[in-house]
């Protein structure tokens, strides 16, 4: 390492002699805390690098700021003989120097709206490229219904034990809890009118109707949608759906519609699962708090049920299916660049399809009115 | 030589933002042809409209005198005659390696599994890796992901051979070795290569033909032969790229000491 940096002060002239280091700031900076009186009287100074072949990042920051408050105080500063090098590097300060803060920016009324719209705009194309997305794969999946062959049954029967099996014990013990909750303060507020006997058929309402399609839709959103978009997503920042699609694959059947058809197949028996376990549930809150027996339970849902209940919340689970393997099959199609992007993707497959599934909910349910015997007004 | 793809004005970017504007190009068949320039210049977005990855905003990519955008099947068949390796290899990280050379074997052809296992463990064997025919993609080296790559891109003996970068993040060695490989399979096979690449020696080992672009033209700049480019050419871009700059800087401060 060559010697270190010097400074001489005389005259009105600060000389640099050979390359000052990064670690010398703090001897840079008591030097001229030694000589500001003297160099505030003179009212000027020269910087001369003329002995000075380089400067090291850090102690020309420390050298220049020093500079601005002796400038700032009236000092009249300049440089002498300085290299290319560091004349280069102190008018990079100074640029920077007179750069805004961007910290400082404060939005405007104007730029608040101007998110906003952008916001809505950017959603808007992406419910406009999901619903194209939705439009290939139901192609790719006619398609494949006319060549079953065709279809990769290894990676349909892998999705189903992966979103299907994997998943019975969460949404059992779920859905059995919720059916506890449920039961129980609703049969408590019940019992003030003397009709807890009509908290069996409430139980079997909500949760054939909602809790069980509903509950079981949000957590395989959230188990197998972040997953699918997870994978995607990492094979694209690996370039291998690239790599497929100059294959000549097509990648809708290939990597999208295994996942729709694992999820069709397992969707509607899970919900099964659901309604079974949530009803359970309500049986066992009546017969432990609410002095309801499990005969008298069964009894009253049996009178209240009806099969199209139980079949109308298998049957939308399939919808629910289509758009949880679709939307986390999107999402990850659209990572561009690398980790963080396949993270963001993975979060907005959930919160996507949740939010879908909801509103799919909210839609099927004005049929719903409709065709359920006794419930149109 | 007849041309096997043929580009013509050819416009295009990423979103709304232009890389590439007014491209005519040929690609000779039988030929290397090496595409350079600085990073940013486009020469990886020229590849993804080469592959059909990318439709033009305007202008045709002519394959064999067809259009391959002119309908989903065209593309297909361009597709089936061409071979890729991708930056990182791109295998498919849950197969083996003998599963991911299998897979376009399967797609496109009607051999039984034991023929298919047989072919796709010879082209792993030009490649120099049959032994490691079972191991998974994350378990091998990155050069030997290229190369198992290649072996993929190979196996149905395809017409025109794309590369993207292949010696990017290989030691000098193994890079070597991969263009030996490149140069072999265009001289025993009459593979048309397509090459994109900043690696000087690799250039000027294999290229028959050398295209640079520049991202302020966002287009072609200069084309040639390697030597004619790094000897003859005049524009200070090229010369900045072959080195000839720096070089000629360095020497004459040596003289000065």
């Amino acid at each position: 390492m060559a010697n270190p940096g010097k400074l001489i002060y005389s005259g009105f002239t600060l000389s640099v002699h050979g390359v000052l280091e990064d670690n010398e700031i703090d001897s840079i900076r008591e030097f001229i805390d030694e000589h500001k009186r003297s160099i505030y009287d003179a009212g000027k100074l020269v910087l001369d690098f003329s002995d000075s072949p380089g400067i090291e990042s850090v102690a020309a920051a420390v050298l220049y700021g020093s500079c601005k408050r002796f400038i700032c105080a009236g000092v009249k500063v300049r440089r002498n003989g300085a290299s290319a090098v560091i004349e280069k590097l102190f008018e990079t300060l100074a640029k920077f120097d007179s750069m805004p803060d961007p910290q400082k920016k404060r939005l405007s009324i104007r730029d608040y709206f101007e998110n906003i719209g952008e916001n809505v705009y950017e959603l808007g194309k992406t419910l406009y490229a999901l619903g194209h997305f939705f439009g290939e794969t139901i192609y790719a999946f006619t398609g494949m219904l006319l060549h079953p062959l065709k279809v990769r049954w290894a990676m349909v029967f892998y999705y189903m034990e992966e979103s299907g099996y994997k998943a019975i014990p969460i949404i059992a013990v779920l859905t059995w809890l919720l059916g506890v909750v449920l039961g129980y303060q609703a049969g408590f507020q019940m019992r003030e009118f003397g009709a807890e006997t009509f908290m069996p058929a409430m139980i079997g309402y909500m949760v054939t109707w909602e809790i069980g399609p509903m509950l079981t839709a949000v957590l395989v959103a959230g188990r197998s949608g972040s997953a699918y978009a997870a994978e995607i997503g990492t094979m694209q920042v690996r370039e291998e759906v690239d790599a497929l699609r100059v294959m000549g694959f097509d990648v809708f059947s290939y990597l999208v519609t295994p996942k729709m058809i694992a999820l069709l197949c397992v969707m509607p028996f899970l919900v099964l699962l659901a309604n079974f376990a949530g009803v359970f549930g309500g049986l066992l809150a009546g017969s432990l708090f609410l002095n309801l027996p499990a005969s008298t339970f069964i009894s009253q849902l049996g009178k209240a049920l009806i099969p199209l209940d139980v079949l109308w919340g298998m049957l939308k689970s399939l919808i629910y299916a289509v758009i949880i393997a679709n939307t986390g099959s999107f999402m990850g199609m659209r990572v561009r660049g690398g980790a963080s992007a396949v993270g963001k993707a993975t979060t907005a497959a959930v919160v996507l399809s949740i939010f879908m599934v909801i509103i799919a909910d909210a839609l099927l349910s004005l049929v719903f009115v409709h065709i359920r015997p006794g419930l149109s007004m | 030589m007849e041309p096997v793809i043929k580009v013509e004005k050819l416009q295009g970017g990423w979103d709304e933002f232009l890389v590439l504007d007014d491209i005519n190009l040929e690609v000779r068949k039988g030929e290397v042809l090496a595409i350079v320039g600085k990073s940013g210049c486009g020469k990886s977005t020229l590849m993804h409209y080469f592959l059909g990855l990318l439709k033009p905003w305007k202008g045709r990519i002519l394959f064999k005198d067809s259009d391959i955008w002119s309908s989903p099947e065209a593309l297909q068949k361009a597709r089936r005659r061409w071979g890729v390796t991708f930056q990182s290899g791109a295998l498919l990280g849950n197969l083996t390696l003998l599963e991911n050379v299998m897979l376009p074997l399967k797609e496109y052809t009607d051999l039984s599994e034991r023929d298919l296992r047989i072919v796709a463990f010879s082209k792993l064997d030009t490649v120099g890796l049959a032994d490691f025919a079972n191991s998974k993609p994350l378990e091998v080296s990155g050069g030997m992901q290229k190369r198992a790559g290649l072996a993929r891109a190979m196996a149905l003996d395809p017409e025109i051979l794309f590369f993207d970068e292949p010696s990017a993040g290989l030691d000098p060695v193994t890079s070597a070795n991969l263009d030996e490989l490149i140069e072999t399979i265009n001289s025993s096979l009459g593979t048309t290569i397509v090459i994109v690449t900043h690696e000087l020696t690799s250039i000027f080992a294999i290229s028959d033909r050398v295209i640079m672009l520049d991202a302020d033209v966002h287009g072609i700049i200069v084309s040639g032969t390697a030597a004619e480019l790094r000897d003859s050419s005049s524009d200070e871009r090229v010369r900045a790229f072959f080195g000839r700059n720096l070089a000629a800087k360095k020497r004459s401060n040596r003289k000065c000491r």
